[in-house]
């Protein structure tokens, strides 16, 4: 479900990608960017009082969502649609008794401030209502990028960005495919207020698709911790991490194997892996790769857990309160140990405090093995070696000067 | 035999693939008669990654062999390296039924039990190299041969590797319609020539830095007693410092033979390094010490690795050379790199060259050329007609055409 303006773009691209997908709905409160849509499932919210609009709506949204058991919502924070229309949604949701999983962007800090602290409040209530919330940071995403880039091309690195994580979001929450993760895995790793999401997708094709996605996953500048240039780098000593490959019918074991145990390698032994495989891409397509992650409460200061179902009701705009359905799902719990391949080692995995921010750190690009970038590597004791060593001891240049 | 012998050793490189054509004269020496060579090109760290290709460059480098020296190059001996190359001492032992006199099938049954060991599937023995051997609990006897006893007992060092990757680096040659006499560990070719016999009995480690490997081997009584290959290079430290200062690697390489240091960047003076305009390349000023720390802690990293491998082995190995630290290869030539080497290994470090060797050219004072003079030294100690005398006679007799026995 694409929510807002930004939503309403992000499954219009998905449409045009897929055509013929199903289950796509886009709901907005502006007629002008539904009635461009390509997404056929509409649903307009009428303009005026948030709490009428949404009574409006009450009874088309039931039709739309009756008979599903999960919905994925997809927005932009701090514009003044999917700030109002996400939280409340995910409520109405809530409502019919559904599963609901969020992936929303975060403004850019250039976008100003007002934006920002909307942004902040609306997710703190996507937070307390949903079952998992993947935040795909604006902010992050562009710090790895050059500093040429167009504005333009940072919204649309941006809103791919968050399509790839609503595909993975869905793809996971529709556990389908021979391995599946489940929606309690999937709340243990994003249903927790105030932390970053750290999130890396690649898809690649050819013999070497399986590295050569990981590669491309880890590179995405939303999996490298702050200050630091190393790809995947964010993913050291996070308790668990959620990966979904999705595939052709040859997807190999060993390639999924491959896939946890280099994650494994990043994360530390500690780490908790959960592995969901989706194989019925058609043969020859590439595999897609996405990992999840998601940090201890450094992003904001965390809120105290049991407080989110009593204080989320009268902070919602006049939403009907009807949300006794908010309490964690444990009857799911039982049956995750089935059907969740598990790579742990030690299940007791705290929280690590993510280190804060250093300045002034010398941006060297993105790592680079060179010329060796393709050949196989040389991994002694945890160390690509292929990298520079300066790279690896963290060593700052002076830059060459150009005359 | 007649008493010019000619011995060819090619060395498939990663930076270049080099052949030597020598003959042999009086008392195990051997003279240098010409040097093919062509760049290498689809070797990475030490292995084919592009099979035609390597095969043509092997081609045009024989060919080339063949012009300078007027010889028709039939029969090579073949180095090998590459970091599936494992290695590991074990001990042979046989208990004969009654005290009798130790003939030559019991030395070779002693080698056979000590390969009795399971190797990784796909994996294959390539040297079984003899240290020593002992009679009835008498250590270190020389030549068992005919004398008496019972318990024989014979330790080794044993390498052994990936199956399929060696034969894919035979596989250029022999395509080549050569014949392949012999495969030598890199490492125990270059030793050949860069140590003498008496460094070889107090204990030297050779430290053989190519463009693609950095291959080791640990001397000890005069045996081997240690060897091993990191996949770690010149290569490496040239694209090190194209990726630190943003050269292309070509120009990095050059940097790096004009300029590069591998001394702590923090004991030398500054200043920069003025690269100039060339087609496709904007010229830039390059800072010193950014280059130097760039080499040095490549440099470093290797020797630190390379010191808890041999730690690792165990036995104190570094604490018992008598004789320090060889280096040698294309990368010996890398301003400061004793210095670093002496710092982390804490030994007394030498660059070595090729010794020992005659012959009208001055190749054997290039220390790249270590390797494929080894080769044919080598080779003239194991295919001497005369009994094996001496330690290193004994050593080569150990393992002589193991591997053409093992792989066909």
């Amino acid at each position: 479900m694409g929510v807002g303006n930004a939503g309403v773009t992000i499954l219009d691209l998905l449409a045009v990608e897929n055509p013929g997908k199903k289950g796509l709905l886009v709901v907005n409160n502006d007629p002008e960017s539904l009635s461009a849509s390509v997404v056929t499932e509409r649903i307009a919210v009428p303009e005026g009082d948030p709490g009428e609009g949404f009574r409006a709506i009450d009874g088309e949204f039931g039709r739309a969502v009756s008979g599903a058991s999960s919905v994925v919502l997809c927005g932009g924070l701090g514009g003044g649609s999917g700030s109002f229309l996400l939280p409340a949604l995910a409520i109405l949701a809530k409502s019919h008794g559904i599963t609901v999983a969020a992936c929303v962007g975060m403004p850019f800090s250039f976008e100003g401030r007002d934006k920002k602290e909307l942004a902040e409040g609306a997710l703190e209530k996507l937070y307390t209502v949903c079952d998992a919330v993947a935040v795909i940071e604006n902010d992050r995403l562009s710090a790895g990028a050059p500093s040429t880039t167009a504005v333009g091309e940072a919204f649309t690195l941006s809103d791919r960005t968050l399509l790839a994580s609503f595909t993975a979001l869905h793809c996971m929450i529709s556990t389908l495919g021979p391995v599946k993760i489940t929606r309690s895995d999937l709340k243990n790793v994003l249903g927790i207020p105030g932390t970053r999401t750290f999130f890396g997708a690649g898809m690649a094709g050819g013999p070497n698709r399986l590295h050569e996605a990981l590669e491309m996953a880890f590179k995405s500048p939303l999996l490298s911790a702050p200050g630091r240039t190393t790809p995947g780098s964010a993913l050291t000593g996070v308790p668990s991490v959620l990966l979904l490959l999705q595939g052709p019918p040859d997807l190999s074991f060993a390639e999924v194997q491959m896939a946890v145990s280099e994650i494994e390698r990043i994360a530390g032994e500690s780490c908790q892996i959960k592995t969901g495989v989706h194989t019925d891409l058609s043969a020859g397509s590439p595999i897609t790769l996405s990992v999840i992650a998601s940090s201890g409460g450094a992003r904001r200061p965390e809120k105290s857990v049991g407080t989110r179902v009593s204080e989320a009701a009268p902070e919602t705009d006049g939403v009907p309160p009807r949300v006794e359905v908010l309490k964690a799902p444990p009857s799911v719990q039982g049956s995750s140990a089935q059907t969740t391949t598990t790579t742990s080692r030690k299940t007791s995995a705290k929280m690590p405090a993510i280190t804060k921010q250093t300045q002034g750190t010398l941006d060297l690009d993105t790592y680079q093995r060179g010329r060796f970038d393709k050949s196989e590597r040389t991994i002694v004791a945890g160390e690509d070696l292929d990298i520079p060593t300066f790279l690896r001891r963290g060593i700052k240049l002076t830059p060459p000067h150009r005359n | 035999m007649s008493k010019e012998q000619i011995f060819v050793g090619l060395e498939i490189g990663t930076t270049k693939i080099c052949v030597i054509v020598a003959e042999s004269r009086a008392e195990d020496q051997i003279s240098i008669l010409g040097v093919g060579e062509t760049p290498s090109r689809g070797i990475r760290k030490g292995e084919i990654v592009d099979m035609a290709t390597v095969t043509e460059c092997v081609r045009e480098a024989i060919v080339d062999a063949e012009e300078k020296t007027n010889v028709e190059i039939g029969n090579v001996w073949v180095a090998i390296t590459g970091s599936h190359l494992r290695s590991f001492n074990n001990r042979g032992t046989l208990i004969l039924p009654h005290p009798r006199q130790i003939e030559q099938a019991d030395l070779d049954m002693v080698q056979t039990n000590a390969k009795e060991i399971a190797l990784p599937p796909p994996n294959t023995f390539l040297h079984t190299i003899l240290q020593a051997y002992h009679l009835d609990g008498n250590r270190n006897v020389i030549d068992p041969l005919e004398s008496e006893g019972m318990q024989l007992e014979a330790d080794f060092h044993i390498v052994h590797g990936v199956k399929t990757r060696i034969t894919n680096h035979l596989r250029c040659v022999e395509a080549l319609n050569l014949e392949i006499e012999d495969v030598v560990l890199s490492s125990l070719a270059s030793a050949q020539v860069v140590v003498t016999q008496h460094q070889k009995d107090i204990g030297v480690l050779v430290v053989d830095i190519g463009g693609g490997t950095t291959d080791y081997l640990i001397y000890l009584d005069g045996a081997v007693r240690h060897s091993g290959v990191l996949a770690i290079g010149g290569d490496h430290i040239t694209n090190d410092i194209s990726v630190g200062l943003k050269l292309p690697i070509a120009r990095a390489e050059i940097l790096k033979i004009q300029e590069g240091s591998a001394t702590d960047p923090a004991a030398s003076e500054g200043g920069v390094i003025n690269l100039k305009n060339d087609p496709g390349f904007l010229g830039c000023d390059i800072d010193r010490r950014s280059l130097g720390t760039i080499i040095h802690c490549r440099v470093k990293e290797i020797f630190e690795l390379l010191k808890r491998d041999v730690e690792n082995a165990g036995g104190d190995l570094l604490g018992l050379l008598g004789a320090g630290v060889m280096i040698t290869g294309g990368c010996a030539r890398l301003r400061g790199i004793a210095a670093v080497a002496s710092d982390v290994l804490d030994q007394a470090v030498q660059v070595s060259t090729a010794r020992n060797v005659g012959g009208a050219l001055q190749t054997f004072e290039n220390p790249q050329y270590s390797t494929a003079i080894g080769l044919t030294k080598y080779a003239r100690l194991i295919t001497k007609d005369s009994h094996p005398e001496g330690m290193l006679e004994r050593i080569a007799q150990g393992f002589g055409g193991i591997f053409k026995r093992g792989s066909r």
